[in-house]
């Protein structure tokens, strides 16, 4: 069993799938490495090219993660994570499916888990895959949450790309006074200067975060943040005033309320 | 006279209001006055002590109120303290008359009365001297008062301020040497000294230099952009041995600007950040360019920070780190120091901190 065993070795460092691979050569000598991926993406080419019973992956890289590759190849294959985050190895073991490498780490710990692997080949494998998806799952979203991509609090629009002269500004909306529209484009106000973008108030309006952005008039959109003073007017309008800037902002009577509970 | 409740009045900047100034101890104490004033000059009087109790006690009353309404009543022209005394030095005779009134009737007829005459000119007299001489010492007091709470506020204020820095230190603390950075770092070298590579050696003194660096405790007390520069080579050689195939970068900084002061750990976090959210995410790599010239224009000086990587997605988080640089270079540079962000062609970011030096060299 043991005689015909391959692997696949994912990592995004080049020093770190040799060391690997030379300890895996001393520790299991029968072990035949079919391949080294630098991603995600590489991994599950090589794994469904070679179809490997092993796969070391990283949980870390670039495009897809190690995580997402590991829910592609699924049971196909004993998936072993290498990883310096601790807590995501951790979550995955204690459920007794997989089994994980902490980098950096030491001889003695691999020799552990060839003997891990080498058991588990010599055996037929048992059905776990339900417990496995939902552990991947739950990988993969705590992934996605740390690098910033995924989650409800993040699906609003954060950065205003703006042509300044030659170049083209990203400015965080955090800094934006507020903008106003200006015949075709939208004229941003921010702590750095003005702009003019190409997205309509109405684009707006609907990718901002309501939390702090609000539309106060047809044409005029304000960051709630950076409001000072709200003056009643006559016909159930007002203005708005905003913190360090000169701008009088007007409030049509159908935006009033947004003000009223203030 | 006694001391104002400096918290009452002074702290809030108003103390010329009405209520304020028309406080308990200061009717106390020219209550009591009055009656020492009453009790020392009763023996010179035929009016029966109570009777001259009460006047003076009404006319005490009386050049406290002109006291606190001349204070209130802006005089354009007139400093207040000089309204003040005046306004009890006028009203002082006047308030004499008007309690004499009841008892005598119609003008012409007390000075025909010569006991009149004399109590008159011993009760105006008496109030002359002590009004305005009492006044002065209220104005002195509630002078110190202001002067007190003023330094009061302006000691908070610096505390504020104090503390505002120190938030942005343990901040700036609490980011420093990621330990996945550092275990991922280590793990390399691990590689390279199992496999007795000769590349270990210089790898090893790269992570020292940039673990000296990144050190809060090392760090030096002369921050300048040069030190900054060996930081920020030492963690991009770190990261180029890392990932060799995916990450390019160049370090051209004006000799001539080694020496300017520049915040520890700041352009080391646009590096950070260019690595986290450029590089790596992508599966080819790119390149970071970090640059420093002095616009020959206006003198001041522009750091960048350009990579070729990923970019940046319309609702990825802006995140902390950059709001807390921003701060860390308005403290440290003062307000005409900015942070901007450029997209880059066809892909990536750049970061560009501007500021002016000449303030930052001469503290």
């Amino acid at each position: 069993m043991s005689a015909a065993a391959s692997a696949l070795i994912a990592d995004d460092e080049p020093l770190l799938r040799e060391r690997l691979r030379a300890h895996l050569a001393r520790l299991w000598p029968e072990l035949q490495v079919v391949g080294e991926a630098r991603n995600g993406r590489e991994a599950v080419e090589l794994f469904d090219q070679h179809l490997p019973q092993v796969v070391f992956l990283d949980v870390q890289m670039p495009g897809m993660n190690g995580v997402e590759a590991a829910r592609s190849i699924g049971r196909r294959a004993a998936v072993v994570f290498v990883t310096a985050h601790e807590q995501y190895a951790v979550q995955a073991f204690t459920q007794g499916a997989l089994d994980y490498l902490v980098k950096p780490f030491d001889a003695e710990r691999l020799a552990d888990t060839v003997r891990r692997l080498q058991e588990r080949l010599a055996r037929p494998q048992a059905a776990e895959r339900g417990a496995l998806d939902t552990v991947l799952d739950g990988l993969a979203s705590e992934l996605k949450r740390r690098a910033g991509l995924d989650g409800t609090a993040t699906r609003h629009l954060r950065w205003i790309k703006a042509s300044v002269g030659s170049s083209t500004r990203l400015i965080p909306v955090e800094q934006i006074a507020f903008m106003r529209s200006d015949e075709k484009y939208t004229l941003v106000v921010w702590e750095g200067g003005e702009a003019l973008i190409r997205k309509t108030i109405r684009e707006l309006a609907d990718e901002l975060d309501p939390e702090s952005f609000a539309q106060i008039h047809r044409s005029v959109i304000v960051n709630l943040r950076q409001v000072s003073q709200v003056d009643r007017g006559l016909n159930e309008t007002a203005e708005v005033k905003l913190k360090n800037r000169k701008d009088v902002l007007p409030v049509s009577r159908s935006f009033v309320h947004i003000f009223r509970q203030m | 006279m006694n001391s104002m409740n400096p918290t009452a009045s002074a702290l809030t900047g108003e103390p010329r209001s009405l209520g304020a100034a028309f406080t308990l101890p200061r009717v106390v104490i020219a209550l009591s006055i009055a009656v020492l004033v009453a009790a020392a000059l009763n023996p010179v009087f035929v009016t029966p002590f109570p009777i001259l109790l009460g006047r003076m006690l009404v006319i005490a009353m009386l050049l406290l109120l002109a006291f606190t309404l001349a204070g209130a009543w802006k005089v354009p022209g007139l400093p207040r303290w000089l309204a003040q005394v005046l306004a009890v030095a006028l009203v002082a005779p006047l308030a004499t008359f008007l309690v004499y009134l009841p008892s005598i009737g119609f003008l012409a007829e007390p000075m025909r009365h010569e006991g009149f005459v004399l109590g008159y000119t011993f009760i105006t007299g008496s109030a002359l001297v002590l009004g305005p001489l009492l006044a002065l010492g209220a104005l002195y007091r509630e002078r110190d008062a202001q002067a007190r709470s003023a330094a009061l506020r302006f000691e908070l204020e610096r505390s504020t301020l104090e503390k505002q820095a120190l938030d942005a230190r343990l901040k700036l603390l609490h980011a420093q040497v990621e330990p996945h950075f550092l275990f991922n770092t280590l793990a390399n070298v691990q590689a390279l000294v199992e496999s007795g590579s000769p590349q270990a050696g210089p790898v090893l003194r790269s992570l020292i230099e940039y673990l000296r660096a990144a050190m809060p405790r090392l760090q030096s007390d002369h921050p300048t952009l040069g030190v900054e520069a060996a930081l920020v080579r030492a963690y991009l050689e770190l990261m180029q041995m890392r990932m060799p195939d995916r990450l390019d970068y160049r370090i051209d900084i004006a000799p001539h600007l080694a020496e300017i002061r520049f915040p520890p750990m700041a352009l080391l976090t646009l590096i950070e950040n260019a690595v986290r959210h450029g590089i790596d995410p992508s599966e080819v790599g790119g390149s970071i360019v970090v640059s420093a010239h002095r616009d020959p224009a206006d003198g001041r000086v522009h750091v960048s920070v350009a990579d070729s990587g990923v970019g940046i997605g319309d609702s990825a988080q802006s995140g902390t780190g950059l709001a807390n640089l921003r701060d860390r270079l308005q403290a440290f540079f003062g307000g005409d120091a900015h942070l901007d962000l450029h997209e880059e062609t066809p892909h990536g970011v750049r970061a560009e901190i501007v500021f002016s030096d000449a303030k930052a060299g001469a503290g």
